[in-house]
């Protein structure tokens, strides 16, 4: 213990192993004692989880397409396409069922065009994915005209499913719910996290992620599995639509254009902690639930907004950083 | 090891516990997706003037145009038990945080937001009354007779109710005639097309005199009624155009003095010190009737367009 302790490379592997998790835990720490009656609350944390819902569904998709070591960039415009698309199914029809199943199907041809390009075509994930980017967010801005659908167009049932939940217990006059969109993200988390970690389909991925070539020569059929991956990636992109837009019961073709960094940050954030920096879905879980904290615990001590913006950035870059540092000390 | 955490943690924690000391005043979060806008911007900086005076404590937080995080930040600020909550957003786009701040018992208060009846007031200006300074100026300055053009939007509520008011001023005298009732697509602006159907109206009515005055309900139609007098050289025949909202783009329209005479201005500033009044008077204790309050809007002709 006492060598360890003033042996810089032990440090930085110290930290490159628990750095984001630490800062997690004194995160938590710190907002529970300076906020002792409102943050570590029942209603709080289901609180944040139904914040972080939406971002967690995209990130858990992101986990699944960077397993690879693949990016996928169109994630937030499919989000605001698939809500578009839904609203506009809404407008014309006031189907709720038939709007949500075509925006679900507009994610997986969009993940599947995605796949395709990458896998078959042969283009860099960021150059494919950036051009589906710009080609869903103008499909968006066309479908809706350029407005926010809102009001009348959206059936009270789809954006009243957001505000709903399980009643769990009674907390003075205030009745604690499990939200809907909190449901919705654990299902998606225990779907990837079953595919990632128990399915051979997850290890091929992890391979593939490791030496995409050895993975082929292998035998894993490795063009097919890609394309499903960017095909089930755009499938949470648009489920996570979907939640965003029946939270704000409106649809506006550019409102989920936040989550793509957000939930590569929050992927990031879980590799810092994983053993071989390799993105896992659990450690996802983590970073979005870091960031979410981050943006609840700050607001409730009243820090400027943009304060917030600045230190999740450093977080992310000194996670990294260490394990980076840590990665060269060894070499 | 161990000991460097902890040493880290509660320097952490002694920082965030001194920038947290001050909290005995009242705690006001202004919540918006928009502060980028200019408007919301004036709304903001003299809503924060009177609560210095006030000495409240103001925590203004922007969403950068997301809609979702401003409803999180709306349930924080709820959870966080606030003395009130300003918003700058439509309240049926948040109506998820709204019922939270409900919930916990937290006053919320629209700042040019809408109308809701979660809301304890909406502070904003008078679309009627805007419509029928306009409506009035152009009945006044063609001298209670001749034909006029409307530029209408019937679809969007806001912009609708200063179309009744501006129909129901020129019915009241005889000798105007509403020659057309324009609604523009406003897909690319409104500027465009409504200099379209301005041009085809002209091409219509090709006579010196045969159209008085331009009507219409906001800004963008009056700029493209203007463009099209102007392209078809008819700037001389004293044709008078008024708008709403003096957007930059109207502004140096009136102050060129030309066709286009007058607009209304929205007293930004207004509107934030009045929501800034709403707060003091409900925290005070005393039930605010109306559910919605108006802040007077202004005139703008070339007489005053560059104050």
């Amino acid at each position: 213990m006492a060598e360890t302790e003033n042996d810089p490379a032990s440090l930085l592997q110290y930290f490159r192993r628990y750095g984001t998790l630490t800062c997690f835990m004194l995160l938590l720490l710190g907002f529970w004692l300076l906020l002792p009656d409102t943050f570590m609350t029942g209603r709080n944390i289901f609180n944040v989880t139904q914040q972080m819902s939406m971002l967690a569904v995209v990130a858990f998709a992101m986990t699944i397409v960077m397993a690879m070591g693949d990016f996928d960039l169109s994630v937030g415009s499919m989000a605001s396409l698939a809500g578009i698309v839904a609203a506009v199914v809404f407008r014309e029809t006031g189907l709720v069922p038939l709007g949500i199943g075509l925006a679900l199907l507009a994610g997986l041809i969009g993940g599947v065009l995605n796949g395709f390009l990458v896998s078959y075509v042969g283009i860099l994930p960021f150059v494919a994915t950036l051009g589906t980017l710009t080609v869903f967010s103008g499909a968006a801005f066309l479908a809706s005209g350029g407005k926010t659908i809102f009001g009348a167009d959206i059936p009270e049932a789809f954006g009243v499913f957001a505000r709903g939940g399980i009643p769990l217990w009674q907390s003075g006059e205030i009745t604690v719910i499990l939200p809907n969109l909190t449901i919705i993200a654990v299902l998606t988390l225990a779907i990837v996290w079953f595919v990632l970690e128990k399915m051979v389909f997850g290890r091929h991925l992890y391979a593939m992620g490791g030496n995409a070539e050895a993975a082929r020569l292998a035998g894993i059929p490795v063009k097919r599995l890609r394309l499903m991956a960017y095909a089930a990636a755009g499938l949470g992109a648009a489920l996570a639509g979907l939640m965003y837009a029946s939270r704000v019961a409106s649809a506006n073709p550019t409102q989920g254009s936040g989550l793509m960094l957000d939930a590569i940050a929050a992927v990031f954030l879980g590799m810092t902690i994983s053993r071989n920096g390799e993105p896992r879905v659990l450690n996802t879980l983590i970073g979005v639930l870091l960031l979410g904290v981050l943006s609840n615990g700050l607001t409730q001590l009243s820090v400027d907004s943009y304060v917030r913006d600045i230190i999740v950035g450093v977080i992310i870059i000194a996670a990294v950083a260490a394990s980076s540092l840590d990665k060269i000390n060894r070499n | 090891m161990k000991r460097r955490n902890i040493v880290g943690a509660l320097a952490a924690v002694a920082m965030m516990a001194a920038s947290h000391a001050a909290a005995a005043a009242d705690k006001i979060a202004v919540i918006t997706p928009y502060l980028a806008q200019p408007g919301t911007q004036f709304y903001v900086e003299a809503f924060q003037a009177k609560a210095k005076d006030f000495g409240w404590e103001v925590n203004v937080v922007d969403t950068k145009g997301d809609v979702a995080a401003a409803i999180a930040r709306i349930e924080d600020a709820a959870n966080q038990k606030v003395s009130a909550i300003v918003i700058n957003v439509d309240p049926s786009q948040v109506a998820a945080g709204l019922e939270a701040a409900k919930a916990a018992g937290v006053p919320v208060f629209g700042m040019d937001a809408g109308a809701t009846p979660l809301l304890v007031t909406n502070v904003t200006s008078n679309g009627y009354s805007m419509a029928a300074d306009t409506a009035a100026y152009v009945t006044n300055r063609i001298g209670g007779k001749g034909n006029v053009v409307m530029f209408v939007f019937d679809a969007f509520p806001p912009v609708q109710q200063r179309g009744v008011i501006a129909d129901t001023i020129f019915k009241n005298n005889p000798g105007i005639k509403v020659l057309d009732r324009v609604t523009p697509d406003v897909q690319d602006g409104g500027i465009a097309d409504s200099r379209a159907k301005m041009e085809a109206i002209l091409s219509a009515n090709p006579e010196k005199g045969a159209i008085s005055a331009v009507w219409a309900a906001w800004d963008q139609p009056a700029l493209g009624a203007l463009q099209a007098i102007e392209a078809a050289g008819r700037t001389g025949e004293g044709i008078v155009i008024t708008g709403i909202d003096a957007n930059p783009q109207a502004r140096e329209a009136i102050g060129k003095g030309g066709n286009f005479e007058a607009s209304m201005a929205q007293d930004f500033k207004g509107i934030g010190a009045t929501v800034a009044d709403a707060v003091k008077r409900h925290l005070s204790g005393e039930k605010i009737k109306q559910g919605v309050i108006y802040v007077p809007t202004k005139l703008i002709t070339s007489a005053n367009v560059n104050e």
